[in-house]
């Protein structure tokens, strides 16, 4: 289809500008630090997305698995393993957290996987908080040579990959069969669509996301104190971000993170610690009057632009 | 005296009567009669406020129905008894009676009403602290029925009332329903038992497909050859 | 010793079910699952705090007053955040009530942190440190007040439930609103009142916190994971068993603290709640199976 041209077309320009960037000019040492959180929360609010947007499945604990991902890394890290094996355990890691919380309860319905992702994260809040209580440190040759350049690159790299994910998910059977799911989970159960199969299959991607997210963070920050990782923060960011993006959509993560990033950068010299508020409420209104989020108020504006006299249809 | 004026109601997107129109006068009972999916339930549910018409009107005494919440109805003195009776299952006999006077009105008058209904369904009496879950259908339908009257109702709706019931109950059933139509309750049967309900009936509606196909005197349609004929095999 | 252990975890168990009442009954009655549940009890535990603080008001009696401002926000709640949702089909609306309550735990606790700081506040009356003996089990004063208090508040609600026409029209709504609108029932009506109980319930659990441990505006979360620990093991939607379920609770995590250790306290009660979504997803005590 012409539109989806144009769409890839675009997409890649714009990761291909992303990618050149760093070897075009310098960027401030803070700008970099901003695009690679930048890309942790789109990887995290794809992840979500999957679960929530396209499954209809409500993931409250998403920082369970984000801070599974960083501690894991930073162990396996720490005691001399390769990075990318130590990001690839954080990953599996989060994936077996996945498996102990999701096949309980995606087996009923939406509301005991809510309640039981919550209840992992901040339970592992508290007690990884109690097992390490202070900042794990890596080896001093870590610090040696330390540049953001790679950093920007792995994560950009995964916010691309996961992004593309997303997209193929979505496009495919699975994605089908999640929408429906979504919709009305007992009417697609009586359809004989088996859901739980497809829900473990979408939470096992979602979950190794999310612990992917993890490995860069740690990769970024290098020094951790692991139980911050697990704090609601990590969850409400990200779910912020692709509701008030728009759920259910790929590029409505994206917009939401760059959204909340941004400006969280503007408000905080104004708002101080205010600025959380304003999110939730905004957020709050988002689900209540329009659950589309951006992408749904772009949508809008198209289409009311379309009515007027003087517009042509696309 | 009720007035249905043309209504099309849709569940969603999908359209289940077509430009319906009904009346009941006052002291009357009334059958609406159909096979199964006929729309006889939805013109019921829409009366009583849980569906609301896309177009055309509903008014009792003068009163728009169709513009008022499904709980106001009470208070008018329009009363439901839903197919598959809805009881409350884990509320005991008494209590679901109790429910039934739930607006202000039936509930000063309440411990006088539960009496009269303990004289028309003396069983319910016996029961009177047993789960409404527990009971036997039958129970359940007269309690059901019992539950309505305790709103002191001016219309009384019953839909589908001899739904899984034995001949000899519902025909005990027809000489309760006489007796409260004498005592003044105007009375809309809803049933695809067509014999027994034109039997009981002053006036009928005929429904299929949505659409009401045939109307008049109960003894008239009782005999019409389109009943013999679309309902033979239905008795 | 055992007997000490004992002890402790059917105090720390009335707190539990004290703590889950509130939730059990919106869920129970509207299904709205209140994720902001636990930064109610904070709320409730600063306006207890705060009326001892300022005025000397025993925490105790503090209740009704506490009850009082948060049932009008309860109400509140329920007028701009529920009531939007009651149109759309039940999957959504819990979907979208947990959503909004988790957006409005964040507003609430934030908003809380500046106006109160994170600093810890506890509530501390003259007998605070007072104990009973009773057969070599020590017992803090307090402890049995709250025990006290969770019976009180578990008795009158039932008392509420079965002997007022407005808590049987309250159980008729839970077996079967459509049919309760037919008796006339305003549900939206009942929804309201239910959601005003129900936070105010949690302002009580509030100020048994400030007592027996303290309270933060971001220590709410911790608060509501007991609750939602009570809520599975009772059963989603059971009002009832709450308090048997939160002494149940209390015992199993007071007697895993002496095996185990504390500092994996929290992850008895996820346990708990993995196994009883593997092998009796519908609660303890509900005889349906309302699960898949």
């Amino acid at each position: 289809m012409a539109g989806n041209w144009k769409r890839f077309l675009a997409s890649g320009i714009i990761v291909a500008f992303l990618v050149l960037l760093p070897l075009l000019t310098e960027i401030r040492t803070d700008t970099m630090s901003l695009l690679i959180m930048l890309c942790i929360y789109v990887i995290l609010a794809q992840s979500w997305n999957l679960m929530g947007g396209y499954a209809g499945q409500i993931n409250l604990g998403l920082a369970a698995f984000f801070g599974c991902g960083v501690l894991t890394t930073r162990l396996i890290w720490g005691v001399g393993a390769p990075f990318y094996l130590a990001i690839l355990a954080g990953s599996i890691a989060a994936v077996i957290l996945a498996a102990i919380i999701g096949i309980p309860s995606l087996r009923l319905r939406g509301v005991y996987f809510a309640i039981g992702t919550l209840a992992l994260a901040e339970a592992l809040r508290i007690v990884v908080g109690n097992v390490f209580p202070s900042t794990l440190y890596p080896s001093p040759d870590h610090f040696v040579g330390f540049s953001l350049v790679p950093r920007y690159y792995v994560g950009l790299a995964l916010a691309v990959v996961t992004t593309a994910v997303v997209h193929i998910v979505a496009n495919s059977r699975l994605g089908l069969a999640l929408l429906a799911i979504r919709d009305d989970e007992e009417a697609a159960k009586v359809t004989g669509v088996n859901i739980f199969k497809y829900k473990v299959i979408v939470f096992i991607i979602s979950s190794f996301m999310a612990g992917l997210a993890g490995g860069v963070f740690t990769y970024y920050r290098l020094s951790i104190m692991p139980y911050e990782q697990f704090t609601a923060l990590w969850t409400f960011g990200p779910v912020m971000a692709a509701a008030i993006g728009g759920a259910g959509t790929i590029i409505g993560p994206i917009a939401g993170c760059i959204f909340l990033v941004i400006v969280e950068d503007w408000f905080a010299l104004a708002l101080g610690e205010a600025h959380y508020i304003v999110f939730g409420i905004i957020f709050i209104l988002v689900i209540l009057f329009l659950p589309g989020g951006m992408v749904e108020a772009v949508d809008r504006v198209r289409k009311f632009l379309v009515r007027l006299p003087s517009s042509k249809a696309d | 005296m009720l007035e249905i004026s043309k209504i099309d109601v849709y569940y969603g997107d999908l359209q289940a009567l077509w430009d319906v129109s009904l009346t009941i006068e006052d002291g009357e009972i009334v059958a609406l009669v159909g096979s199964n999916g006929a729309g006889k339930s939805t013109t019921v549910k829409t009366i009583s406020g849980l569906l609301k018409p896309r177009s055309g009107s509903i008014s009792y005494n003068g009163i728009r129905l169709d513009k008022l919440p499904a709980h106001k109805m009470v208070e008018l003195g329009i009363c439901m008894v839903p197919e598959g009776r809805r009881l409350f299952p884990e509320m005991s006999v008494l209590e679901n009676l109790e429910v039934g006077a739930f607006v202000s009105q039936a509930r000063k008058a309440k411990d006088e009403t539960i009496s009269r209904v303990y004289h028309i369904f003396p069983v319910l009496k016996d029961r009177a602290s047993q789960a409404a879950g527990t009971l036997s259908g039958g129970e359940q339908q007269m309690l059901a029925i019992g539950r309505a009257l305790m709103s002191q109702p001016k219309l009384l709706l019953l839909d589908e009332m001899s739904l899984g019931l034995a001949p000899l109950l519902v025909r005990s059933l027809s000489q309760v329903i006489r007796q409260i139509n004498k005592s003044g309750v105007t009375l809309l049967l809803v049933e695809q038992n067509v014999h027994m309900t034109l039997e009981l009936a002053d006036r009928g509606y005929i429904m299929e497909n949505g659409r009401i196909v045939d109307q008049g005197d109960a003894g008239v349609l009782l005999g019409s050859e389109q009943v013999k004929h679309a309902y033979l095999g239905i008795m | 010793m055992i007997a000490q252990v004992i002890a402790y975890g059917i105090v720390v168990g009335a707190l539990y079910g004290l703590v889950a009442i509130g939730l059990a009954l919106l869920f129970g009655v509207a299904r709205y699952l209140n994720i902001t549940h636990g930064s109610f009890m904070m709320m409730g535990g600063y306006v207890s705090f705060w009326l001892f603080t300022l005025w000397h008001v025993d925490p105790f009696a503090s209740v009704p007053l506490v009850m009082l401002v948060m049932f009008l926000i309860g109400l509140i709640l329920y007028k701009t955040l529920f009531s939007p949702l009651s149109k759309l089909p039940e999957g959504l609306k819990i979907n979208n009530s947990m959503l909004i309550t988790f957006g409005l735990l964040w507003v609430l606790d934030n908003a809380g942190i500046l106006l109160w700081t994170s600093d810890m506040r506890r509530v501390t009356p003259s007998y605070f440190g007072a104990m009973f003996e009773i057969f070599d089990v020590r017992l803090p004063f307090i402890g049995l007040g709250v025990i006290g208090l969770a019976l009180l508040v578990v008795f009158a609600l039932h008392l509420l439930l079965t002997k007022t026409y407005f808590g049987k029209s309250v159980r008729a709504t839970t077996q079967d609103w459509e049919a309760a609108k037919l008796m006339g029932i305003n549900i939206d009506r009942t929804y309201l009142v239910t959601c005003g109980i129900g936070v105010a319930l949690a302002g009580v659990a509030g100020t048994a916190i400030a007592l027996m441990y303290s309270i933060t505006p971001g220590g709410g979360l911790e608060w509501l994971l007991i609750a939602l620990i009570v809520l599975v093991l009772a059963g989603l939607g059971n009002i009832k068993g709450i308090l048997i379920a939160g002494v149940m609770l209390g015992l199993v995590e007071a007697v895993s603290v002496y095996v185990v250790g504390a500092p994996y306290r929290a992850a008895v009660g996820l346990a708990i709640i993995v196994l009883v979504l593997m092998f009796r997803p519908q609660g303890l005590f509900t005889r349906r199976t309302r699960g898949a």
